[in-house]
């Protein structure tokens, strides 16, 4: 379960002055879900997904991850988070195995427990073949793979796909969205950020059109779809996008 | 760009208990990957063991080439050494006159032989020039006891000063001479019946009484400990950058930053790799060193002849570098961790890391100074003191330094845990791990700077006017040739540097760079009765500062130098009327440097939960601006207090109200007790070394001062419960 209710980021930027990246965004995710985070680069989806793995702090707005604070109770809530991310790499020196026993055992697993998880894991995620190959010397697909296993590792009950697809090939990032849907299936709340279209209307259960750190509008396909009275998915987006700019240029028109 | 804002949140997110699982999870982790680095590797491991060997390879060779060179002298005019002792015998000097050294190559012609169309002297010059001979030794016709010393008539040795045979070949060669000569006078006198022992009344004998550890540890005992740090910073360098900067770049940081585990627990685990890194790098160079040079030392035979100083270096008695070494390893590696922290990139951590190492420099380089011992003043200076106490244990004196233990540990504490807690505040700070992504651009970063405007200053802005402020300060003390001799000299002395360099810098950057020159200089309203209080303070205050002065003034003595050069200024400043020292030494002083210090600079630190760091840098920085050494330690341990009353009294003007009266005080001392006011015998007495404060009213004070603070540091606290209060109901 994820619940955001008016969640802002501010900070300062050389160019542009003190710049809003998330401006009152709100919207919840349900277990067994899979929701949508649709934008442009440099929407603000990123920064959301940040502060929902704790690693940035709200400017203002509430949080919540499985039931812990994102700010007062960051630690469970990193605990019971898993986060992929194309910020998130691997380590060059290590190898696949390693690198997800390293992340089991810093979430408090034993040994045995994390070497069973890990032989369930590899597994089920095809990696046995690159077990023992060191980071460095691994293809875009296999590394998004262990990043996948490492966020897997702790079977946590909420997990967050930032742009995961992002450099993949079609073969491998068609094996990712299988993964997340079977993840759905048994009943972990997911969030997957992402700019393509395509992904989003396969595989969402609910959609957030994000631009320029606010929410456009959210809800199924089907009620977006009917909201708007456009059936074609990327008219819908563009026609959002478009509306939202005419408003924004209006707005300073008025203030100038 | 660069968050903010976050500064308390961060903190308290990061709350939690330590867990020790955790952090031996990530030390194991960065122990392995650094040890899979090969240049990690080469650097700190294979580099010392191949280094030292090499270079001793190096010494031997140039050592073994220095020794083949037989020294060549030619002596020209051997015919005019007739009826006299011997010199010269076949192709060398006279036994009698050589002694116990080496032979030296020896080539005689008479006088008439060497002349040709050139002079003797000419062809001479151009043998010693040439290197045919290293030196010649002249000997012309009339040299037998003449009576002036013209070149015609005195034994002349000819060399080249640019040529180091040469120089060698004139020492040993003038020193046969001598003792050639010498020989000749107890000839002499022996001869005409006077007895030798005339000549020598007595006998003159060094005796060294220092125990031949002593001796032996001597030069190791300095060389060592300052290789090793040298290393020891080295060695944290580069596995700093890596761990932070070096895994910023590659994108690993976040990965483990969304893991369970605590800020706390990643600093903890980085910062222990680090430091078994830097300790591993100066034990290994140590080691290798020890190991080569007692070689190196053995074969050349260097001890036996230039007396035990650099004799092999005792291995024992260098265990004890090892207590020192954990401390300083630990202390580098946190600066170096935090350093590495700001830098995006490894390349840009190498920038960062350059200008650590120069101020950390003069810490290791002090106790390299001669007559610099184990003291209680430079047991309080961090690493120099700790170096020295390591200095004392080599030497052996144990009990001196158990005496100084508490002190050097307590100092290297304090620092540990100021580094450490840097380190932690770097790792918490949004901007610092994620920030700085964009291209940076003159114009635009102007840009920023006049628009992105707020009430007060940056932190960064508040160093670079410290550091303004200091470099200012530096020049126009340079500036000042002479001391003046007249009133108007001296207020000119004092209030340039205050106003001009102080005062002037700050307003001109509290105009341009934030919203309200008021509030960025902290000019606020505190509660009413910090006023007449801080005033209180400032007298309570005063004897305490006073007893410090002295304190300090017996740590550290002022040289004579010092003292005759400000003894002008002091008969003026006693001589010009009450008030307008007041206003020269008190007044002015305290509105510019508060203003500046506990204003400007302190407001801009305190931002985002640096209320600590904004104390102990505008204390440091107050202290270095009052360049002399006595007076800045006593005005940094001031600062501290300053500053401690500025961040609770949140305005600067209770700093001023002090600031002012304790230094009116200071003035008015000796004023106050040539009045012949009686009531002044309840404060002060009148000694021999000028007045001072009775005991007893400096005891009251204390107590009075105490109390006061207290009562300050409440008003803070009702402050912000005040503040929260009126929040929680819009938060509701």
């Amino acid at each position: 379960m994820i619940h955001v209710q008016y969640l802002t980021k501010t900070y300062e930027d050389l160019n542009r002055g003190r710049l809003v990246a998330v401006d009152q965004v709100s919207f919840t995710v349900r277990n067994g879900e899979i929701f949508g985070l649709l934008g442009p680069n440099g929407a603000g989806k990123t920064t959301v997904l940040r502060i929902l793995s704790t690693v940035l702090q709200p400017t203002s707005g509430i949080a919540n991850v499985a039931g812990f604070d994102v700010v007062d109770q960051a630690a469970e809530v990193r605990r019971s988070i898993g986060f992929v991310s194309n910020n998130t790499a691997i380590y060059d020196r290590m190898t696949a195995a390693e690198m997800v026993e390293y992340f089991g055992r810093l979430h408090g697993m034993g040994r045995a427990e994390t070497s069973h998880r890990i032989d369930e894991l590899f597994a089920q995620l095809r990696m046995n073949d690159f077990r023992n190959v060191p980071g460095a010397k691994m293809s875009t697909g296999m590394k998004q793979k262990v990043s996948i296993a490492r966020a897997l590792v702790h079977d946590p009950p909420v997990l967050v796909f930032d742009e995961a697809t992002l450099g993949l090939d079609v073969m491998v990032a068609r094996n990712l969205l299988s993964i997340v849907r079977d993840l759905r299936d048994r009943g972990k709340c997911l969030i997957f950020s992402t700019h393509i279209m395509s992904e989003v209307e396969r595989l969402c259960d609910r959609i957030a059109i994000m631009h320029q750190g606010r929410i456009l509008d959210s809800g199924s396909l089907g009620e977006l779809r009917e909201r708007h009275k456009q059936d074609d998915f990327e008219e819908l987006f563009f026609g959002l996008l478009s509306q939202h700019e005419s408003m924004n240029s209006m707005d300073s028109g008025v203030a100038i | 760009m660069s968050f903010s804002g976050n500064g308390k949140r961060a903190s308290r997110a990061c709350d939690g208990r330590l867990s020790w699982m955790s952090v031996w999870l990530i030390y194991a982790r960065e122990m392995r990957d650094q040890f899979r680095d090969r240049r990690t590797l080469f650097t700190i491991v294979v580099l010392p063991m191949l280094l030292y060997p090499l270079v001793g390879t190096l010494l031997l060779q140039i050592v073994q080439f220095t020794q083949q060179h037989t020294t060549r002298v030619c002596v020209i005019g051997t015919e005019h050494l007739e009826g006299v002792p011997p010199l010269v015998g076949n192709d060398c000097f006279d036994e009698s006159v050589v002694g116990e050294d080496k032979q030296l190559a020896v080539v005689t012609y008479p006088w008439r032989e060497v002349m040709t169309d050139r002079t003797v002297y000419e062809r001479a010059e151009d043998w010693v020039r040439s290197g045919t001979y290293d030196a010649a030794v002249m000997i012309p016709k009339d040299f037998l006891d003449s009576k002036d010393s013209s070149r015609d008539s005195s034994i002349q040795i000819v060399y080249n000063v640019a040529s180091d045979p040469s120089m060698v070949a004139r020492d040993r060669v003038s020193k046969i001479l001598g003792l050639w000569r010498d020989q000749w006078i107890r000839d002499r006198l022996s001869d005409s019946g006077i007895d030798i022992r005339t000549l020598q009344p007595f006998h003159l004998a060094n005796v060294d009484i220092a125990p031949e550890r002593t001796r032996e540890a001597a030069l190791w005992s300095k060389l060592l400990p300052f290789i090793m740090l040298i290393w020891a910073m080295t060695g944290a360098f580069y596995p700093a950058i890596d761990l932070v900067a070096g895994e910023k770049e590659r994108g690993t940081l976040e990965t483990l930053l969304c893991s369970p585990a605590l800020r706390s627990e990643i600093v903890a685990g980085k910062l222990f790799a680090v430091t078994t890194f830097s300790m591993l790098t100066a034990i290994l160079n140590a080691v290798s060193m020890l190991v080569t040079s007692s070689f190196v030392f053995q074969h050349i035979g260097v001890g036996s002849g230039v007396g035990a100083a650099i004799g092999a270096p005792p291995v024992g008695p260098m265990l004890w570098l090892f207590v020192a070494l954990v401390p300083l390893s630990t202390l580098f590696s946190a600066l170096a961790l935090a350093v590495a922290a700001m830098a995006k990139s490894s390349k840009e951590g190498q920038y960062y890391l350059m200008p650590l190492m120069m101020v950390t420099l003069p810490l290791v380089l002090l106790p390299m100074l001669p007559g610099t011992t184990l003291s209680v003043g430079t047991s309080v200076i961090p690493v120099t003191g700790m170096f020295l106490l390591v200095r004392a244990l080599v030497e052996g004196q144990y009990a001196f330094a158990l005496w100084h233990f508490p002190m050097v540990a307590g100092v290297t504490a304090v620092c540990l845990w100021l580094a450490a807690r840097w380190a932690q505040k770097q790792f918490e700070n949004e901007s610092v791990l994620f920030g700085g992504n964009e291209q940076w651009e003159l114009r635009g970063w102007m840009r920023h700077l006049w628009r992105d405007r707020v009430e007060v200053a940056s932190p960064a802005q508040a160093m670079v006017c410290g550091v303004i402020i200091l470099v200012g300060l530096f020049f126009g003390k340079l500036a000042v040739q002479t001391m003046p001799t007249d009133f108007a000299g001296i207020v000119r002395l004092v209030m340039t540097p205050q106003i001009g360099f102080i005062l002037a810098p700050t307003l001109v950057m509290a105009v341009m760079l934030t919203t309200s020159v008021r509030q960025s200089l902290r000019l606020r309203m505190p509660h009413w009765t910090t006023i007449p209080l801080a005033v209180l303070v400032g007298i309570t205050l005063h004897p305490s500062y006073v007893l410090l002065a002295t304190w300090i003034r017996e740590l550290y003595p002022v040289s004579e130098q010092t003292l005759a050069s400000m003894k002008p200024f002091t008969d003026q400043i006693s001589q010009a009327p009450w008030l307008s020292v007041v206003m020269l030494m008190a007044v002015v002083p305290a509105i510019c440097e508060e203003l500046t210090f506990r204003g400007f600079i302190f407001g801009g630190l305190e931002r985002f939960g640096g209320g600590l760091r904004a104390i102990i840098v505008t204390a440091l920085l107050f202290g270095i601006s009052h360049g002399v050494l006595q007076q800045s330690i006593s005005a940094a341990l001031m600062g501290l207090l300053l500053g401690w009353v500025a961040l609770k009294t949140q305005s600067v003007l209770p700093c001023i109200l002090i600031h002012v009266t304790n230094n009116a005080l200071s003035v008015s001392m000796e004023r106050v007790m040539q009045s012949g006011w009686r009531g002044a015998d309840v404060f002060i007495r009148s000694t021999s070394q000028g007045p001072e404060y009775q005991p007893l009213w400096i005891v009251v004070s204390m107590a009075v001062t105490v109390t006061l603070l207290i009562y300050f540091a409440t008003l803070g606290e009702q402050k912000k419960r005040s503040e929260s209060l009126a929040i929680q109901p819009c938060a509701a």
